[in-house]
């Protein structure tokens, strides 16, 4: 792990620390998730075992490569969030 | 940091986010209206500054101190924060001796209520990987040099429990109502990675750079 890729996120935080999103898709992705959630659609741990399996899969490649990565987290969160509804029914894979 | 190049192609999050959120609607699953009061409540109402109430109230206040180190999801709910991601909140102190410093290895487990959504930094695969092995790396890259003496424990935030680190009240702030200090307590120092600077002199007031 570089400790240049860390720098890199870290000014990036400095430059704009509230930052949560990077783009509007991931601020109403994760309202998405949440609604449905609210809704009873999933729990929410159903959800976070999703999300969990997704960054692992992500992670245990930047491992084998020594790669880093550059805040995908919400693309492992939409997919975590499609694979969800599809198992379930609501969405076709 | 808007910037995102899938954005505009047709598999592109944005547009496979556009393309569920119709879908759920025409199902009867989402008010798209509700969507948008999300984003707004996690874009500008919830957020560190909760965070920081609790802190300077633990700062001049031991009852409340020792009220939240016992059962901080309890502690904070007296000050009316509370909600999805909220429970099981377990507050670490630092001291001379000891800084915490908080990572969620597996994801992104972080306490909403007190300290909104975690940061880009927070969910990078760099950050959660070398807080564990290299915590004392990770702090000098945000700035934070720590003695050798300094014992460094990092805690795994998960589904079962979230950390609040409570940062050192710094020197020069004897004076400061809570309101004050609550100013001064950024998010960076509640999860760990910085400590909290000495506060200018009054009247050569300054921010500070990260703030």
């Amino acid at each position: 792990m570089s400790t240049a890729a860390l720098d890199q996120i870290v000014k990036a935080a400095r430059l704009d620390p509230d930052h949560v999103f990077s783009a509007p898709w991931e601020a109403r992705a994760f309202a998405i998730a949440l609604k449905l959630s609210d809704a009873g659609v999933f729990s929410w741990d159903e959800f976070r075992a999703r999300l969990i399996a997704e960054v692992g899969a992500s992670d245990r490649v930047h491992e084998r490569d020594g790669t880093s990565d550059h805040g995908e987290y919400y693309e492992h969160f939409l997919r975590a969030l499609e694979r969800l509804l599809a198992e379930k029914g609501i969405v076709s894979s | 940091m808007s910037e995102n190049h899938h954005d505009t192609s047709e598999s592109g999050p944005a547009a496979r986010v556009k393309a569920l959120e119709t879908l759920l609607a025409e199902k009867g699953l989402l008010d798209p209206a509700a969507v948008d009061s999300v984003v707004d409540t996690y874009e500008t109402k919830v957020g560190p500054r909760n965070g920081a109430r609790v802190v300077a109230k633990a700062w001049t206040d031991p009852e409340y101190r020792a009220r939240l180190l016992k059962d901080a999801t309890a502690a904070v709910q007296e000050l009316g924060y509370a909600g999805p991601e909220g429970g099981h909140l377990v507050a670490i102190e630092n001291s001379e001796r000891i800084h915490n410093l908080v990572v969620c290895t597996l994801c992104s487990c972080y306490p909403w209520p007190v300290l909104g959504l975690p940061p880009v930094w927070y969910k990078s695969f760099a950050y959660r990987s070398r807080a564990v092995s290299d915590p004392r790396g990770v702090l000098r890259d945000f700035g934070t040099e720590l003695p050798n003496d300094v014992e460094i424990r990092v805690w795994d935030s998960s589904a079962e429990i979230r950390y609040l680190v409570i940062p050192e009240r710094p020197a020069g702030t004897e004076g400061m109502s809570a309101d004050e200090l609550a100013e001064i307590v950024t998010r960076d120092s509640m999860v760990g990675v910085t400590k909290i600077a000495a506060p200018a002199r009054r009247g050569s007031k300054k921010k500070s750079a990260t703030e």
